[in-house]
């Protein structure tokens, strides 16, 4: 038996199957710590495999037929894998990532019988196979497998506000998946097949059609409610600020981002041929990603549960990835595809502090922290830095994306998604150095008697060492930092194409080298203003507070907590995108 | 918003998409004219490539055998999730007494119910694994005899009580049935990879068109979902059952937040 | 006649959208979210559906049978796993939400919010000012 790589395909997906399986049939034979060992091998074998896939798939895209079906007279039978080395790369990434949650999380969730264990590994494989999937229903598939393991760890604390979060996260994905369902349905009927090859085949012979913008518009809405897109976005602050810690670092780090990637994938490979959906896609990606990006970082600033605002900061961000997108050119989508991979480490850091914060002074408010991380300085630093990162400090692979996006939007003269990207990036970044500055340095006014918790009884299981917490989001952001620029900038023209399915474009262009440092002075200023606003003189202050006080009420409003709102919303997201493919 | 902000709101972008729904309606092709290229092709092709009579089953478990496997996984994890957040302040801990709505009167359990379901058992099972055995030739299957099966279990707690039932069902026996069903799913893709093959390529001899062992490796995957699922349900149905009883002990909520 | 089904379900769809958002009991809730489901289903039959067809499975018939088509009935099939997965859970979460909070009403039931605790809102009043700067 010749063992090619691309005989590898599978095993990432399976690996972490059967590991789940056989955890939950001897779940009660385990002794403690075996789940916690298990689990963690999995993950690495998974981002070690992965890797190995993305390097061979450099040179062009490993195809994998399930069952031996492979495509007989030009139909595809069966369903295949197809890893190009981006989406390679991307589920190493989530390996690595869970790998170091499952550091992270050592221990936590002991009297589980290895259940919370089993959720996460079922949550590794569904991601690592939307990722190499080149089948639709196969990638509805894994979506709602992902759904599923997300709604159950979302609302392990059991508290009422995470049973809303719950709830409120389950039914508006739910019906994102039921969207995408439709979609695949309409697309099927059009096309006669699922295979993403063999739909863009028949959509680019089609020429424009309702049915093919119907389909796009119903999957293009799933994909956007799970990368929290305005107005799909209110789901995300109330889910991800009440997961347990370890869980927040998967959603914000890779699940959020995986919605954005699938919406890549989906619009340059199956709907790459449909004049209709080409056509609306940079007005419609450009328009929301922006106002996502803006609105996210603004609701940042906002929070004062340290949670939350990461949240709000994961929805800015996702904004800019979404703009990086509605460039349609080689260098959007490639800073697109860096941007989730050091988005996803910088954040996965930041929830890790959020999670040591939570385990060690067992508070996530940021005032009535204030001061109480003085003890705990190496988090405090790893937090700087990590806000830093966040703005757009110009080192690592974030920044790497953050240039590639800038450098893409300002060739086609977005002039206005440009400034998005940045202000967005800026304001995330405000709201996390002005939470470091008050927790770490006790900067800012003695709250008094506003100290007291909004919510008292959150705190996590404090029963591990500092060093275990903190050692995995070190390394995080030790990765983002260290990943070599050099090799990626060379490899990523060849993997955008393979991506994409397009020719190869040359080098990509990168953003105006100012532009992060303006983010990241914005953004210390920002939080400077956030720390210091009682001792600035009152002809500053006083116009500030004005302009925003009427803005932030409208916002607080908008964002109810109410399914029922964010179901209208949902509708009137679904009637934006129909309306921009109809004009086109 | 107020509901009736809300209404109109979801009115007006009702009315924006009509047009849309409308458009994409009449650009389908007309309902039963014709069905897809994909379909009539596993039509033609697997009576004769997987000796299988239903199209269905050999979907389900052969061409698209990678859908089914993740689904029977989504199950799991919804199940693994209702586990976890149900048990979540109560512990793994039976207790005995029942709630009790406070004037309503308790009847006890008439003998005709006990005979009818100490009848009806037995046959819901058998009709379970009848389902579950036919899934190549008629429309049956794992998932569905499965869900018969558990349902099936039901029965005894309807004829016997709540300590019958929870006598004879145990929650660790159900986990392994449920892991081991999935296992022996995922280990049916993985062993024909060893021998140079596909992940889940049908490698087993295919036996004859419209006999009850045909289809190979399918009836081993059947087996391994109806395992899951006769586990699953009947996991969820205990767990939901154990929030009818009374808590020996007032929740303290917040006690255990991890 | 020949839309109707496809026109049943967008229907179907969007009266099951309103319900959810104008729900006032999680319980209904979850049955609305049913009904958008079987629009679904719905959805898919139809476009799988060929008239004077037989049912996918040649045991009476034999095969090269016309025959609707299988592959919609897998994915329905897979579609109501997902139902039945997700009734569960949100159920599960419906009990344990009303045990905690003694009400099935979704607007009693907030997740956390600025301004539902004392001392909230000022505390984000006083911190939310870095915007200007940044813009």
């Amino acid at each position: 038996m010749t063992l090619a790589p691309a005989a590898l395909l599978p095993l990432p997906v399976a690996i972490p199957l059967v590991v789940c399986a056989t955890l939950l049939a001897t779940a009660h034979l385990l002794p403690g710590r075996i789940p916690d060992i298990l689990a963690l091998i999995a993950a690495l074998a998974v981002a070690a495999l992965s890797a190995v896939i993305a390097v061979h798939a450099a040179d062009g895209p490993l195809v994998y037929w399930f069952g031996g079906w492979e495509p007989r007279d030009g139909v595809h039978l069966g369903i295949g894998f197809s890893v190009d080395a981006a989406s390679g790369w991307i589920a190493a990434f989530i390996g690595l990532l869970y790998a170091l949650t499952f550091v992270f999380a050592w221990g936590f969730f002991d009297r589980t019988h290895g259940h919370f264990h089993i959720l996460m590994l079922l949550f590794l494989a569904a991601m690592v196979g939307f990722c190499f999937t080149r089948d639709m229903f196969n990638l509805f598939v894994w979506f709602e497998v992902m759904s599923v393991a997300a709604f159950a760890l979302t609302a392990y604390h059991l508290a009422e506000s995470s049973l809303a979060g719950a709830i409120n996260f389950t039914v508006v994905n739910s019906l994102a998946g039921f969207l995408m369902l439709g979609g695949i349905g309409l697309i099927y009927a059009q096309t006669g097949t699922l295979d993403f090859d063999g739909m863009a085949a028949s959509i680019a012979q089609g020429g424009r059609s309702p049915v093919v913008a119907g389909a796009f518009c119903l999957v293009a809405a799933a994909l956007m409610i799970k990368g929290s897109i305005v107005p799909f976005q209110f789901w995300l602050a109330d889910a991800h600020a009440v997961a347990p810690s370890p869980v927040s670092v998967i959603f914000s780090g890779s699940m959020v981002s995986l919605g954005l990637f699938g919406l890549a994938k989906v619009s340059a490979v199956v709907f790459g041929g449909s004049d209709q959906v080409q056509g609306a896609l940079p007005v419609l990606l450009i328009g929301l990603g922006s106002a996502t990006a803006l609105l996210g970082g603004w609701m940042a600033l906002l929070q004062r549960h340290l949670k939350r605002m990461l949240a709000f900061s994961t929805i800015s961000h996702a904004g800019i990835m979404l703009t990086g997108l509605g460039a349609l050119s080689a260098g959007g989508t490639g800073g697109m595809l860096v941007y989730v991979v050091g988005h996803g480490l910088v954040k996965g850091a930041l929830f890790m502090i959020a999670g040591i914060l939570l385990a060690t002074q067992a508070s996530i408010d940021e005032i009535a922290l204030r001061g109480l991380g003085r003890g705990i300085w190496p988090a405090g630093i790893a937090m700087g830095l990590a806000g830093l990162l966040l703005c757009g400090l110009p080192i690592g692979i974030l920044d790497q994306g953050t240039r590639l996006v800038q450098g893409a939007l300002s060739q086609q003269g977005h002039g206005i998604a440009l400034a998005a990207t940045a202000i967005g990036a800026a304001l995330t970044g405000a709201a996390v150095l002005r939470a470091a500055g008050r927790i770490f340095l006790g900067l800012g006014p003695d709250p008094g008697d506003e100290a007291g918790a909004p919510s008292a009884d959150e705190r996590e299981k404090a029963n591990r060492p500092l060093w275990l917490m903190l050692a995995p989001c070190c390394a995080l952001l030790a990765v983002d930092v260290a990943l070599p620029a050099g090799p990626i900038a060379h490899a990523l023209p060849r993997a955008v194409s393979a991506f994409m399915h397009r020719p190869e474009a040359g080098m990509l262009a990168e953003g105006p080298g100012w532009l992060p440092w303006v983010s990241v002075a914005a953004a210390l200023a920002g939080a400077g203003y956030g720390l210091f606003r009682k001792r600035l003189p009152a002809f500053v202050v006083r116009p500030v507070s004005a302009t925003q006080s009427a803005p932030t009420r409208a916002l607080e409003i908008l964002h109810s907590g109410l399914i029922g709102d964010y179901a209208v919303w949902l509708a009137v997201g679904v009637a934006v995108i129909a309306a921009v493919l109809a004009m086109v | 918003m107020s509901p009736r902000i809300r209404v109109a709101l979801l009115a007006l972008s009702g009315l924006i998409l009509l047009p849309c729904a409308a458009s994409v309606i009449a650009g389908l092709p007309a309902f039963g004219s014709k069905i897809a290229l994909y379909g009539e092709r596993i039509n033609a092709i697997t009576p004769e490539a997987r000796h299988v009579a239903n199209m269905v089953s050999a979907i389900n478990f052969d061409l698209r055998g990678l859908d089914t496997l993740g689904e029977e996984f989504m199950l799991l994890a919804a199940i693994t999730g209702t586990v976890v957040l149900l048990r979540g302040h109560r512990g793994e801990g039976i207790t005995g007494r029942a709630m009790r709505r406070p004037g309503r009167a308790v009847i006890p359990r008439s003998e005709a119910t006990v005979l009818a379901c100490r009848i009806a058992g037995p046959l819901t099972c058998l009709f379970g694994l009848y389902v579950v055995l036919h899934a190549t030739v008629t429309p049956g299957g794992g998932f569905q005899g499965g869900v018969i099966l558990a349902s099936g279990t039901l029965l005894i707690y309807l004829g016997e009580g709540y300590s019958g039932w929870r006598d004879a069902i145990h929650s660790h026996w159900l986990d392994a049935l449920e892991g081991g069903g999935a296992l022996l799913f995922a280990l049916c893709g993985l062993v024909p990879m060893l021998t140079g093959a596909a992940f889940m390529q049908n490698i087993l001899p295919l036996g004859t068109l419209r006999d009850l062992f045909s289809g190979g490796l399918m009836l081993v995957e059947n087996l391994g979902v109806a395992m899951a699922v006769t586990g699953g349900f009947t996991q969820l149905f205990l767990e939901f059952m154990e929030e009818t009883r009374e808590a020996e002990e007032p929740d303290e909520p917040g006690e255990e937040s991890a | 006649m020949s839309v109707l089904p496809y026109a049943v379900a967008a229907w179907l769809f969007g009266i099951g959208l309103y319900g959810i958002a104008t729900s006032r009991n999680f319980i209904h809730l979850v049955g609305c979210l049913g009904v958008c489901q079987s629009a679904t289903y719905v959805l898919l039959l139809g476009l799988g559906y060929r008239w004077g067809s037989i049912a996918p499975i040649f045991y009476d018939h034999p095969p090269g049978t016309p025959a609707v088509d299988p592959v919609m009935q897998a994915l329905v099939l897979t579609d109501i796993v997902v139902g039945a997965t997700l009734t569960a859970l949100l159920l599960v979460l419906t009990v344990q939400a009303y045990k905690r909070g003694g009400s099935l009403d979704p607007e009693k039931l907030r997740p956390m919010r600025a301004g539902d605790k004392p001392g909230q809102s000022r505390g984000s009043s006083q911190v939310s000012d870095g915007g200007r700067q940044a813009s």
